[in-house]
Order: C-alpha cells, then structure tokens, then sequence
C-alpha cells in the first residue's frame, strides 16, 4: 500500500490590526489529519482540510486574532493498513486529530473511547452542515449521538459493456431499457449470468470474464444479499440481522455463477488491476463497482467514452424475495480524543470549513462522488458533471448503508470468509452459512437475531 | 572473592538478561494474558471505562431490569435553576453570559441540547465559538447518558442520582454492564477456535505447508551441498552465492520479484502463452499453483540455509575417506549413500528441527504473495493469526483472538522441540568429545 506524506505547512504572518486593537496572543495548532483509502484521486478528501485552514486563520485575523495552524496530513491507499495504523496510534496515545475513514468504524471506536462526539463541538444549525442532507447525518451516528460529519458519499452501481452486449443481439433500445427492467425486479441476478454465458459461448469476451465481482472484501457484497432479500439490520430492536436462506441464496449466486463459468472459483484474491483492465477495455460482460472508479477508469485505464461504452443500473435482484438496491458507504470526518480540547474546537471548526459546499464539489467531481448537499448539486463544476449527477440523482435515492454497530466488524468478517469459502468450492453452501451462523452466534450471542 | 566474581559475572550478563526479559519473555507473558480476554478494537487495551448509552439501556431492558429504572437512565434534560446556574458559576462560564441566562431563561426546561443551544444562541452575550457555548451548556445538564466515567465508584453515584430508589443490586449489574474496557472470558477465545470449522482447516493446510516446504528445504539444501562440493572451487562458490540471493534479498522485494515471475502477463506467463500451455495469474489464479508458488517462494529461502550448514559439515569429513573409498572403486552415489551422509545426520537433524519451528510461526512471505488466497485455501496458522489480531478489512483488530492463536503457536513450538530434542538426542550431540585432544 502506498503512503503518500504531504506536510503543508501553513504558515501566517497576518496581523493587521488597527492601532486601537490589542494584539491578540498568537495561537498555533498542529493539526493531524489521517484519510484511510484514499488514491490518487481523492486528494481533496485532506487538501480540503488544508484550505479550511487558510480560511480560519484569515477569519481569525480579521477578527484580530493571530492564528496558526499547521496541518499534516496522511493518506493511505488501501483500508487494513490505515484502521491498523489508526487502532494502534490510538493506544500508543498518538491518534491524528481529525480522522477520515468509513462510517462503520464509528461503533468499535466510540465503544473503545478513541473518538470525540463531534456533536459537542459543531453547530449543526449553522451553514455549512445545516445544508446537509440530514439522512446522511442518520449514518453518521450512532447510540444517539453524531459522532461524525459526512465527507462524501457514493452509490455501488452494476455496469455493462453495451459492445458485448450487442454481440449477442441487444439493440441499443434494449440497453437503454436495461436499468428499468433491473430497477423493477424484471431482470435479475440469474438472467445476467445467461447473459455472460451467452457473451463467453459466442466468444465475445474471454471464459471466466463474464461477470467480474469485485476482486476483494467490501460492502458491496452486502448488495447482494440485500439482492436476495436480506436485512442487515432490525428495524425494530436495531439488532444485526442474519437471514439464512437469503445468505444461503447470495452464497449460492456466486457458486453457480462460478459452475457456469462466468467467474473463476478462484476470482477472490485477484487483483484489481486485472479488474480494471477488463472492464475498462470491453473484455468483461457485467461488473460492479463504485461510482468513483469511472473516474479512475478515465484518468488511468484509458476508457475515453464512459456513456458510450458502458451501462450502469442499481445491482438487480437476485430471486423475488430481493429488490435491485446499492449501497453507500460514506466516509466521515472523526474527531479523536488525541490532543487537547482546543485542539479539538480547532479541528471541529477545519471540518466545519471543509464542508462547504464549494470545497465537497471538488473532491465529488474530482473523484466521481455524490452530492452531499443541495447546495452542492447547484455549484457548476459539480452541476456540469454528468456522471456525478446521475449518481446523485438516479442511483442514491435507492441506496442503503451498512450498520455502524460495534458488532457489525466481526459479522462482517465471518460473512466474506465464508462466502469465500463457498465460492472456492472447498465448502458446501449449506455448510458455509451453517459455519457463519455458528461463528455469529458464538461471538456475537443475542446480539444478532438468526432468521 | 568467590561471591565477587559470581556477581561480576552476573554484571556482565544483566544486559542480555534485561534484552531477553523485554523482547522475549514479556511478549510471551504478555500473549498469554492477552489469550484470555476478549481484548479487541472496541474494547481497546489499556483498559476501558463507563458509559450508559441507549443500546444498553435496550439490553438491560430485554435483561430484565425494572423498566422505571431504565426510564430514569435514559431522562436527559437541561434546566435553568439556581443550582445550576450556581454550578455554571463555578464550571467558568463567562458572567454578563450567565446573567443573561438567568434573567431570561430562569425556570425553564430543555428537552435535548438542540433546544437549549438554540435559546441561549439568542442571548447577545454569547460566546462566538460554538465549542465555549456548548460547553456552558454542560452545567445546566442533567443526564448521565453517554458520559464517560472513568471508575466503577463515580457510574454508580451517577445512577443513583438518577434513580435513586433502584435497588443496590440493579445499580451494581448496570454499572457492571456498562464497563467498556476488555473482560477475562477464561477459555473462551480457545472454545470458539475449536467449535469453529475452519480450524480444523487451517491447521491442515498449516501442516501440509510446513512438511512440503521442509521437504523442498532439505532435499535441494542437501542436493545444493553435495553437488556443489564435487564441483571445482571456483564454480562451486559462485553457485553458492547465487542460491543465497533468496535469503539476502529484502523480503518484500522478493516477494514483488516473485509477483512479476508468476502474475499475469508476468514471465512465466507469456512463457505458457508462447508454448500453448495455459497461461494465468499462476500466483492467485489456482489452488495447486497458489501452494506450489508458495512452498516455492518459501523453500528457496530455505534451501540456502540448508545449503550452507550442510557444505561446512561436508568440509569437516576427513577428505581421506573419500580418496580412500575411490581406490575401492566406490561410485558417487555410493560415497553419497555410504559416506557422505550418515556423517551429515546431525546437520540434517538440526535443520529439520529448526525449519520446523521457523516455517510454523513463518507468514511473512505468504502474507506477501498469496494473502492467504484462493479463498483462504492457503491460509496457514500464523497468518491468520496475524490478521485477526493485527490486520483485516473491517479494522475489528481481536487481540485476544489472535493472541490465543498465537498462544496455541508457542505451545505447539514448545512441543515439538522437546519432541526434537529426545528423538533425535541433541544432548549427545553437544556432550563433550570422548576423546581429548
């Protein structure tokens, strides 16, 4: 994994007072700022916090104060090495102030005391997090509270080659009707497969390059067992869900998507630059991914044409018990309890900042994000971008999120090991949900509710 | 004098006492504690503290605690009273504030913070950051839930003066509930290593690893050594360094070399394309190619060990021998078989033994190459325990977890080498010479 280390040192010198005033004692802060799966096109996530920086420290030097804040950032590619970092910094005393990461993490890291309420030093009736939409705020908090402030978000849509598609005798006017017909359950999760079966047996694109899942762990598998009519949570006691047959039925998709060869039964593990090679170039049917990879397909995979190469839609339903749906995953600015409570004020104040809306709509764009905010949608680098649109507009709507419950780590963890399991063929599906309800029960007792 | 010289002695030891004492026995000590607590990211290390949050209070409920006592809990209001307004006195709030807020807010009640923040923004006296208003609001506030308490003693006075005519048992049961930090759960982290499936596979996989690399690791170390001996000098020394690249080379560097050797469109890739045979991400693209690489990439740094300490054993047998066995007309194989390695038993014996403990507690390479993968088909012991305890997805690090498998590492090494040591008779090997020279 990459680490890229940018110090920014933000020095000021502005004091430019009447002489009536008093000169105010300077003040200086060294901020830390640590942003976990951040590439190469998400540099706002941190740049962000650097120009909140400017900004209150000219605010500061109007009102006549001297203000200095240094603040130093980190970015880590990938998402192990990050929660590694931010988990053992945090016992060894020396967490970053402001941290950037997903916001399931908030359950395990509220419990073990690593993190702030932001909700005690923010002004949510103040702009800019008034404009916010107040669902995402839902996402943000947990046990009651609003532990942290939502830094962007996206959906996980199911994407298309429409080339190969017309390969087997798709019309344009079929492609087009595509995102309907998934969207109201008419074509599914095995209808696709037929269809990349076709796309393999005309030779059209390579064996085992049909359908072409993510290559690792990620809440987009969560999609599809909402695809086969599972609940990660309970709306009524707010405990983790397990419901066997729809795990059993998702397990069971990519096992028979593995029997008739449209992905290997090895694809876990793979890498994703053999994922982006494919789809990117018209050598795979059907894939999913996050909205945010178009924009890496384009500046690094060379794809030119997005609209007309590719076709998006929600992930479609697996069987009648399911529904088409995406997930977002937004990531959140945390507070930690590194540093003093200025330190905190300052840091809380940075992120205030670096939610305008101006500032969310250059990473948005800049990363094939989605609008956090009206006010967002309405700025014109953010308005003109078609894709950030549609994401916004079309995809989100229909997008759940996963629980931040502190439990929700090691459910998910025995899910994807034993999906994995399953998909390699070295157990039996019944098997493999029986091993992950066993391994649930035992770790998590009555904390999750077995269907 | 006697005592002196002892004591001088034990001066000259105590600094690698004390570096065996950090790096050793405390991280042993350490793991075996840690092995039976449920010590995880939630809970953290150093120790938790208490909190009520809503979540528990629905717990205890469906616990079975009196529902009056969990209404009392949950109340959160702020209230404008002389007493609280004595007490924001004392907490520092700023006085032309207060004395606002007493002449227009005295007697009243706020449901949530919101509310309250919001009456006071009103007041013109206000503090213009948003973290000094929200911390006047502080005194006035009058719920225990989701405060941090740093002891059992202070959560209990709190839920007494919440609800005071809880009974003394309910308090001690809710303030035990409330408890955020790791608790001792004896065996538990063992129980659900055995009651798990998977165990049972990693272990396999953990034993078909650790023979099949040991394996590779003897036969070519011994070949490396025999062959190497017969040849001249010169060449001989030149094919030594060469099979010492794997052992010197940084293992990441290695380990990426190795990515190019067997990945997509790397060497052998094209190589299999160019003859017809099937060409694929040999590293990660099937299970018999994900164990060869690996036994592979792991044997070659092994094999040089071998290679070494068995050519200095080969050196000490008396050339002599050799000549001698020549003039009887003793084929190669013949010296091999008769001569050569009945003298190198106890090298052989000792790099068994000791590639057995290294490859067990070994993951490095693996984590490096395969991750474990397909699946988790070559998933060994100590890499998975590495990811429970210290690496994964989700970041939900289970220290406990991964130090009981650790624990189960140690005591399996522990084992083994006692095991070692009577079967092979390592005492006889370091007994004095019987003969004096």
């Amino acid at each position: 994994m990459t680490i890229l280390k940018t110090t920014k040192l933000l020095a000021t010198t502005a004091m430019l007072l009447s002489g009536t005033m008093l000169a105010a004692q300077a003040e200086d802060y060294t901020i830390t700022v640590w942003a976990g799966g951040t590439g190469d096109t998400s540099n706002y996530r941190y740049d962000n916090i650097v120009m909140a920086a400017d900004i209150l420290e000219r605010e500061a030097a109007i009102r006549g104060e001297e203000l200095n804040i240094t603040v130093e950032t980190q970015a880590w590619s990938g998402w192990d090495d990050f929660k590694q970092a931010v988990t053992l910094a945090a016992e060894a005393g020396n967490a970053p102030n402001i941290i950037i990461s997903g916001h399931e993490d908030i359950g395990p890291w509220s419990q073990s005391g690593l993190l702030r309420p932001v909700e005690d030093y923010v002004d949510f009736d103040a702009w800019p997090l008034n404009a916010i939409y107040p669902n995402l705020y839902d996402i943000t908090s947990y046990d009651g509270v609003v532990w942290g402030i939502p830094q962007d978000a996206e959906s996980r849509p199911f994407f298309y080659s429409r080339a190969n598609l017309k390969a087997i005798g798709w019309t344009d006017a079929d492609i087009e009707a595509l995102p309907g017909k998934v969207a109201s359950g008419e074509y599914t999760l095995y209808n696709m497969i037929d269809d990349a079966k076709k796309m393999q047996d005309a030779g059209v694109v390579e064996a085992g390059k049909g359908f072409v899942p993510r290559p690792s762990n990620g809440p987009d598998y969560w999609q599809f067992y909402i695809s086969f009519g599972g609940e990660m949570v309970d709306a009524e006691t707010g405990k983790l869900v397990l419901d066997k047959q729809a795990m059993t039925d998702m397990f069971q998709f990519f096992v028979d998507a593995a029997d008739a060869g449209v992905v290997p039964a090895t694809h876990l593990g793979s890498t994703w630059d053999a994922f982006h090679e494919a789809v990117a170039n018209d050598q795979a049917g059907f894939w999913h991914a996050g909205t945010w990879t178009v924009s890496e397909w384009q500046t690094k995979w060379g794809l030119e044409d997005f609209f007309g190469q590719m076709q998006y839609s929600l992930i479609p339903a697996g069987n009648e018990n399911g529904k088409a749906n995406t997930i977002s995953h937004p990531l959140v600015y945390l507070l930690s309890n590194a540093g003093t409570d200025d330190d905190a004020a300052i840091s809380a104040e940075l992120i205030s900042i670096a939610s305008e809306p101006r500032f969310n709509a250059l990473h948005a764009v800049k990363s094939g994000k989605v609008a956090l905010s009206d006010a967002q949608a309405s700025i014109p680098l953010f308005a003109n971008d078609r894709w950030a649109g549609i994401a916004t507009t079309e995809l989100l709507p229909h997008a759940t999120a996963i629980p931040n419950d502190v439990e929700f780590g090691p459910y998910w963890t025995a899910m994807f090991k034993n999906l994995e399991a399953s998909w390699t063929g070295t157990v039996s599906v019944e098997d493999a949900v029986n091993a992950l309800e066993a391994e649930v029960t035992s770790a998590l007792g009555d904390k999750i509710i077995v269907r | 004098m006697r005592t002196r010289t002892s004591l001088l002695g034990l001066g000259f030891v105590s600094p690698a006492l004390s570096l065996l004492f950090a790096f050793f026995l405390m991280p042993v000590v350490l793991t075996t504690v840690f092995a039976f607590t449920n010590m995880s990211t939630a809970t953290g290390i150093t120790g938790g503290s208490h909190v009520i949050t809503g979540n528990l209070l629905r717990d205890l409920g469906n616990a079975g605690i009196d529902n009056d006592v969990i209404t009392a809990l949950g109340e959160a209001s702020f209230s404008v009273t002389s007493e609280t307004l004595a007490a924001a006195a004392d907490a520092g709030v700023e006085p032309r504030f207060l004395g606002e807020i007493e002449a227009r807010l005295m007697g009243q009640n706020f449901e949530d913070a919101r509310s309250f923040e919001s009456a006071l923004k009103s007041l013109p006296s206000r503090p213009t950051r948003i973290r000094e208003l929200k911390l006047a609001t502080e005194p006035f506030e009058r719920s225990i839930l989701n405060t941090r308490y740093a002891s059992r003693a202070d959560m209990e006075a709190a839920i007494t003066s919440m609800a005071p005519d809880a009974p003394a048992e309910t308090i001690s049961t809710i303030a035990e509930a409330s408890y955020t930090g790791w608790r001792w759960i004896d065996g538990g982290n063992f129980q659900t290593l055995l009651d798990r499936p998977e165990t049972i596979r990693i272990v396999l996989n953990t034993v078909f690893y650790v023979a099949a690399t040991l394996a590779f690791n003897v036969f070519v170390g011994l070949f490396l050594a025999i062959t190497t001996f017969y040849l001249p000098k010169t060449g001989a020394g030149f094919f030594s360094v060469l099979w010492l690249l794997p052992r010197i080379t940084p293992v990441v560097l290695y380990a990426v070399m190795w990515k190019w050797f067997t990945w997509d469109n790397g060497f052998l890739y094209v190589i299999a394309e160019q003859l017809g045979l099937p060409a694929f991400n040999y590293m990660k693209g099937s299970v018999p190619t994900a164990w060869a690489t690996i036994i592979l990439v792991n044997g070659f740094v092994g094999a040089s060990f071998g290679m070494i300490l068995f050519s200095g054993a080969l050196r000490a047998i008396p050339i002599q021998q050799l000549w001698a066995s020549e003039v009887d007309g003793a084929s190669r194989w013949q010296q091999i078989r008769r001569i050569i390695l009945p003298q190198l038993r106890w090298p052989i014996l000792f790099v068994t033994s000791y590639q057995t403990l290294s490859l067990l507690s070994s993951y490095e390479q693996i984590w490096l190459t395969t991750n474990g993968g397909p699946g988790s088909t070559t998933t060994v012991w100590a890499l998975e325990a590495f990811n429970t305890a210290l690496n994964n997805y989700t970041g939900n690090l289970e220290y406990g977890m991964g130090a009981a498998m650790a624990l189960i590492l140690v005591a399996v090494g522990l084992v083994l080498s006692i095991l070692y040591l009577r079967m092979f008779r390592f005492d006889e090997l370091v007994n004095k010479p019987r003969i004096e020279f």
